[in-house]
């Protein structure tokens, strides 16, 4: 299997530059301004793996398909290696010295195939800006051995020419959505079709994984909450009948109420001073 | 100027029960004030939250399938015995012409915001808004929401039947250029229910009331 030579995985993940943490931020309690989020997905089918980050293992008997996290992580510099369960971490399947993590950001750090075939990680950064009110965010991660792909969603291309490792993403109104892959530019579907409940607020990351040539092509689904906005407003009233404010006749009563006293007390004052001279 | 005593005491009176009508009408179109704003902020903050383990603990690992609808917990029906309010319930979401809510156009009907907390929320804000008014339809489900009291009850009821009880604990009311929507609409601090329809000073031109009005009640 690809996945078990150490040598040429190693030499792989040197190329990748991966944005990872220590595991000592995990142990140092409340996370800190400068810290990340960070989580692993497992892209290589058939090899479960255990996880190491500096030196500890971190993610054991992690199973292809699954996420694991995500973990809280100091801004820093680590090294990240894969193991066979149970194995020595000199005979690491995959290791990435030294790979340097950014402060405060959203992290999916994704062990895969590259486009041909040879285990890699590969870190992306997860857009975790709010989204409008009735929006949800859908990502797709061509991360499969495999050529140019177009996702469609409902059978018609959403994005067009992606290639492994790249992604492409929408935002768009929340609900279900039938998604499938396809070469890019034909119509024979490889992938899917898949069933996406796209949750208002959240954003859907999809990764394609697995190998077009071996048969293994897989969906793996991630999903970030809490990206919700509140609504613009809530308009509720047309008639005006519920408005107790004063209107303007209500004031004309007001006022002539005032110039009917007003002038009943002259007319009123005149007729006690003729009075008191007839006495 | 002949003086007629009688006369001038009939135009005096006149004008005082005018004036007296006057201030009956003024004292009546005063609007009810807020009752419950600090409770309304306590219920958003989420109090107790757990801090975050000073320990490694092991590291989550979750399933890759793409999710299944969870099932929001539509409510079907709302009862407020204090307004002799029995309305049914519509699931609504945002009007994407404008983004925002969008509340049912019958106004015999509220809409629960179907984006956020549902019936059996253990967190955030269950969100049900209504017409106070159309200018078609008249009066709506939400016309006497203002005269809501603390200590007033509301039940939601599912379609099952299954229905949850609250306790009306503020009422308060805001010009919808400054509401703080994020605190009604917010998805965690504590469960509670919220209820928003119009109100103030009507605009005729524009057929927009100025404020909104949002009475806030909790599981009882």
């Amino acid at each position: 299997m690809r996945i078990l030579h150490p040598r040429r995985a190693a030499a792989a993940g040197v190329a990748a530059v991966v944005a990872f943490g220590g595991l000592s931020a995990v142990t140092t309690g409340p996370a800190l301004a400068a810290s990340s989020q960070v989580s692993v997905v497992h892209g290589i089918p058939g090899q479960p793996v255990d996880v190491y980050v500096n030196g500890e293992k971190t993610v054991p008997g992690f199973e292809p398909g699954k996420i694991a996290g995500p973990l809280t992580l100091e801004e820093g510099s680590y090294d990240i290696a894969l193991t066979k369960p149970g194995e020595d971490l000199g005979k690491a399947l995959l290791t990435v010295d030294d790979a340097e993590v950014p402060g405060g950001a959203n992290i999916s750090l994704v062990a895969h195939l590259s486009a041909d075939g040879k285990p890699t990680l590969t870190p992306f950064v997860n857009d975790t800006s709010k989204l409008a009110a009735g929006q949800t965010r859908l990502v797709v991660r061509h991360t499969a051995a495999a050529p140019a792909v177009d996702v469609r969603a409902g059978g018609q291309p959403v994005f067009r020419d992606l290639t492994n490792p790249k992604e492409a993403k929408a935002d768009l109104a929340a609900g279900d959505v039938s998604a499938d892959v396809v070469p890019a530019g034909t119509d024979d579907v490889v992938l899917g079709p898949t069933d996406l409940n796209l949750r208002e607020g959240t954003a859907t990351i999809v990764y394609a994984v697995g190998s077009a040539e071996d048969d293994t092509l897989d969906v793996v689904a991630q999903t970030l909450t809490g990206l919700h906005s509140a609504p613009g407003g809530v308009p509720s009233g047309s008639g005006g009948l519920a408005d107790r404010g004063l209107t303007a006749p209500w004031y004309a009563v007001g006022v002539a109420g005032l110039l009917l006293l007003l002038a009943g007390a002259l007319r009123l004052r005149p007729a006690r001073r003729t009075a008191a001279a007839r006495r | 100027m002949r003086a007629r005593p009688g006369g001038a005491a009939l135009v005096v009176a006149a004008g005082v029960t005018l004036l007296a009508v006057f201030g009956v009408v003024a004292c009546r179109s005063r609007t009810a004030p807020d009752v419950g704003t600090a409770t309304v902020t306590a219920l958003v903050s989420p109090s107790d939250r757990p801090l975050a383990p000073a320990v490694a603990a092991s590291v989550p690992v979750s399933d890759g399938r793409p999710a299944r609808d969870a099932g929001a917990g539509a409510p079907a029906r709302l009862r407020v015995p204090a307004l002799e309010l029995d309305a049914p319930v519509a699931a609504v979401g945002i009007d994407p012409a404008t983004g925002e809510v969008d509340v049912p156009e019958d106004v015999g009907r509220v809409g629960w915001y179907r984006f956020g907390p549902g019936l059996s929320a253990t967190a955030g804000s269950i969100v049900v808004a209504g017409h106070v008014d159309s200018a078609r339809q008249g009066r709506g489900a939400f016309f006497r929401l203002g005269s809501l009291t603390p200590g007033d009850r509301v039940t939601l009821t599912g379609p099952g039947g299954a229905s949850r009880d609250f306790e009306v604990v503020a009422r308060e009311r805001y010009a919808k250029t400054a509401i703080p929507l994020q605190r009604y609409f917010a998805r965690d601090g504590s469960p509670r229910l919220t209820l928003i329809t119009c109100g103030g000073p009507f605009d005729a031109a524009t057929r927009h009331y100025r404020d909104n009005v949002v009475v806030t009640a909790v599981p009882r």
